[in-house]
């Protein structure tokens, strides 16, 4: 029996020990891993780590305790509805009142009927289907660009040296500053949308591509060296996997801000999209226009960017599955 | 410096412990059960047990962390609330706030002691010289080993000269090295203190090497097995026969039969009759 | 939703990587052949355009700035606006990100609402805005608060909330108040996040700064003069102001690294 081997190793058999889910420390769960961290948007998960009430603690003396598990979920449910339905509640009071002139607010009947109106002629999905169209080319040519030019630095040193402090240099100029450049170049028309557009999803997207290349583990690699594997392989097989998820944070990051850019150059420079029917809107002095625009631009973003998080939810499931500790 | 006068006395009667859990049978998981502990005055008493035999939980029933158990936990007769000044803990991850010095992480333990600035000064002086990390004062954690790390937080949870001192595996994470000689640093410490400790470990030698009475404990649900005696001085001595026998005695509890081989050493065996001594019985020397 | 790993990666984008390897001279390649194919191109006249300037040309306008003072008035103008609005948005998202991050009632209530808020594209409140407060300098630093405002909230309170529960641990062992454990503890384990809210925070409102001044259009700024170049066909001009906005973009990105790295030793990373 060897001196080292006198810590103790689990003796019996692990097939006839019963699956306990303590960790090992067997501490109760008031440690969250990483990916247990509240995170801003869950209501129900509002637990303040300071206050600290222990896991199994007493129950709280207060009579809400006693109140029915359905009534305690389904006031949580609306907990954060309370805000925004208080803040609907007093403009609509403050339109209705004349304490604020309709010109500088509407009353939010208005916003509603005039998104109705906009629905019903028509003519919102005019907008939105300009507006779509312009940030899903803009989008998929930049992130294309982007894949492209990431892949190349990410795998060729030499490219990545040649190229990298120049493309450095172009990301320090926002996508704003480039506005009056392209106008230039290009004229006002939809050529100059879909270029500024693309300029800015292409960023994230090359950067992180290449930050997804570079932190293939190392470990990994060295292990596809001694199995032989030609070097093909170990891209394809062993650092692109690993590349994958921040890889697909720099297309969302990309598409973030491609729909970013989208609105404001349709606000600059424009003739039809969201972005334009806010400006008319402004122009005319029409703030339920606005506001009904505003409100579709973040009903959309919304939207795409919760497709977006889906996927890359099922894609980080996936492999979570398949390739336990291949990090 | 002791303050011998004050019976600091540990005292767990019926300690249990259950969680709700949806895997376990009957919807409740019962991760300690009847824990009768007594510990003197004092003394050193090493827990040692495998993973999932409940022995941290125990040590954060007694911390006052988890209010939450069966049983009466007394300290000095009296039964603890909460956490308190009285009981002291070491963790296995030495978690030292990283924003502060060395000495200010030992200040952290007088936070809200009832001493005046300067006395609180001292105490930490006193305790950075007693873990031996003089002339690191303003260093900051980042900046010391692993090892230094954990002597900064074994010195925290000593400065306010707690009644009783609990470690939670606390050499757990560092290298053997590190380890055999912090086992050493603890054991010289506890000798010039004196203050009761309680230390949790799966590493039996650790457990025997430091501890006056050495508690083993088995999981599922976790359980006294039962309690080893070490009559040994101090400082202990690794090499010596007795300790290595008494060592190999504990580890059998953890050892599948099969997996005895054939140089283990058994208990002591008194001399047979064949050669009777008048009232002394045959030391065998080996 | 996944709003820090995606701030993480703005950072990114703002501190970009570096090449790997030695040879640094090879970088330049690629800008000095651009110029010099730009220049030839201008000076053979290989395209027929009054927008084809000579980078000569660009050197001159720029000198003609700053030496007649237009550009330091602009710049001027630009920078007060920007760390007027950064300092009234941080300033205000460190309040608001502290209280959602300490007060879990405060966060069910005002926290959902707040993240749909910065969901929606900033500048699309613009138009709202300068109805509201005009087109003036009052409208642009109330714009670039609330675009500064945005990533200081989410990361004070995501890094709050992120406290180690080990050292809130210990604070509860060692009998610490509830103030006591929110500034001694939380707040300086969260000072890392916060520090990366807050340089998000001057990278938008910079951003947030030029496209005021385009919708914005009264006042001077550096916005102002590529505007200006545009609207004149002045390329010379546009292609001078982008390199100032790039210049001033990169100082503010370089400065804010070199103090992340200091903090970063005593507090640890995000």
């Amino acid at each position: 029996m060897s001196r080292s081997a006198l810590s103790l190793q689990p003796g019996h058999a692990a097939a006839d020990r019963p699956r306990i889910t303590l960790s090992a420390a067997d501490r109760p769960r008031i440690t969250l891993s990483a990916a247990d961290r509240p995170r801003l948007t869950s209501p129900a998960a509002g637990g303040s780590r300071i206050a600290d009430s222990e896991a199994t603690g007493p129950a709280a003396p207060r009579p809400w305790r006693a109140a029915p598990a359905w009534l305690r979920r389904g006031a949580a449910r609306l907990e954060p509805l309370l805000l925004p339905l208080a803040l609907l509640g007093l403009w609509a009071l403050g339109a209705a009142r004349g304490w604020i002139p309709a010109q500088v607010l509407p009353p939010p009947v208005f916003v509603v009927d005039t998104l109705r109106d906009l629905a019903a002629s028509g003519d919102l999905w005019l907008h939105v289907q300009a507006s779509l169209q312009r940030v899903l080319v803009g989008f998929a040519a930049g992130s294309l660009i982007g894949l492209l030019l990431g892949t190349a630095m990410g795998l060729s040193r030499s490219v990545e040296a040649y190229v990298l402090p120049s493309f450095n240099a172009l990301v320090q100029i926002p996508v704003l500053a480039w506005l009056p450049f392209v106008l230039l170049l290009v004229g006002i028309g939809e050529p100059l949308k879909y270029i500024l557009i693309a300029k800015a999803a292409m960023v994230p997207v090359a950067l992180n591509t290449l930050q997804g290349f570079r932190q293939a583990p190392a470990g990994l690699r060295e292990v596809g060296q001694v199995y032989g594997y030609s070097r093909r392989q170990q891209v394809l097989e062993i650092v692109l996997p690993s590349a994958v998820p921040t890889l697909f944070t720099g297309l969302r990051l990309g598409f973030t801000k491609a729909w970013l850019s989208l609105v404001v150059v349709e606000l600059v420079a424009s003739s039809e999209g969201l972005g334009y029917l806010i400006v008319y809107g402004r122009q005319l002095f029409q703030l339920d226009l606005v506001m009904a625009a505003v409100l579709v631009v973040g009903a959309i973003g919304y939207l795409i960017d919760r497709l977006l998080d889906l996927a890359e939810r099922r894609l980080a499931g996936r492999r979570a599955a398949a390739a336990p500790g291949a990090r | 410096m002791t303050e011998t006068t004050v019976a600091n006395e540990l005292d767990l009667r019926g300690v249990g412990k259950r969680y709700a859990s949806t895997q376990a049978g009957g919807g409740t998981l019962q991760v300690l059960q009847d824990i009768d502990l007594h510990v003197p005055s004092g003394q050193f008493i090493s827990i040692v047990g495998a993973s999932g035999c409940g022995k941290s939980t125990l040590l954060r029933l007694i911390l006052g962390l988890d209010a939450q158990y069966e049983g009466r936990i007394l300290l000095d007769g009296a039964p603890i609330t909460g956490t308190g000044r009285e009981r002291g803990i070491v963790f296995q991850d030495h978690r030292l706030f990283p924003w502060l010095t060395v000495a200010q992480n030992i200040a952290v333990g007088l936070r809200n002691a009832p001493f005046t600035e300067a006395r609180k000064r001292e105490l930490v002086a006193e305790h950075v010289a007693l873990v031996g990390l003089e002339g690191f004062e303003q260093a900051f954690p980042h900046q010391i080993s692993g090892g230094m790390a954990q002597r900064v937080a074994i010195a925290r949870g000593l400065v306010n000269r707690p009644r009783v001192l609990l470690l939670d595996e606390p050499f757990g994470a560092l290298d053997a090295l590190t380890r055999s000689r912090l086992q050493g640093e603890l054991q010289r410490i506890w000798q010039k203190e004196r203050i009761t400790m309680l230390l949790v470990t799966h590493d039996v030698e650790e457990a025997v090497f430091l501890g006056d009475q050495v508690v083993v404990m088995q999981p599922h649900p976790g359980r006294i097995r039962r309690t080893v005696a070490v009559d040994l001085p101090h400082p202990r001595n690794r090499s010596d026969p007795a300790f290595i026998r008494l060592r190999d005695d504990v580890l059998s509890d953890f050892l599948d039969p099969a997996e005895r081989g054939p140089s283990e050493v058994l208990p002591a065996v008194p001399a047979p009759a064949i050669f009777p001594a008048p009232g002394r019985p045959l030391q065998l020397a080996w | 939703m996944a709003s820090i790993p995606l701030d993480a990666a703005e950072l990114a984008i703002s501190a970009p990587l570096r090449p790997r390897g030695g040879r640094r001279w090879r970088g330049l390649v690629l800008p000095l052949a651009a110029v010099a194919l730009w220049w030839l191109a201008s000076r053979l006249g290989w395209v027929n355009s009054a927008l084809l300037v000579s980078p000569i040309q660009v050197l001159d306008t720029g000198r003609e700035l700053v030496g007649n003072g237009r550009l330091w008035l602009a710049l001027r103008a630009s920078l007060a606006r920007e760390l007027t609005g950064f300092g009234i948005g941080t300033a205000a998202g460190l309040v608001l990100g502290a209280l959602l991050g300490l007060w879990p009632r405060f966060n069910r209530l005002a926290g959902p609402s707040f993240n749909t808020f910065k969901q929606i594209s900033l500048f699309a409140w613009i138009p709202l805005i300068s109805v509201w407060f005009g087109l003036g300098d009052v409208a642009k630093v109330v714009f670039l608060s609330l675009a500064a405002l945005v990533p200081v909230v989410v990361n004070t309170c995501d890094g709050i909330r992120s406290t180690p529960p080990a050292l809130l641990e210990v604070a509860r062992v060692y009998g610490y108040t509830r103030w006591q454990t929110a500034t001694e503890v939380v707040l300086p384990a969260a000072i890392p996040a916060i520090f990366t809210g807050v340089y998000l925070a001057l990278i938008y409102s910079w951003l947030a700064t030029i496209g005021a001044e385009y919708l914005l259009v009264s006042g001077r700024g550096v916005g102002n003069l590529l505007i200006e170049g545009s609207e004149h066909f002045q390329m010379d001009l546009v292609l001078f102001g982008m390199a100032v906005i790039g210049t001033v973009g990169w100082l503010m990105n370089a400065c804010a690294r070199l103090l992340e790295r200091r903090l970063a030793r005593r507090f640890g990373r995000p």
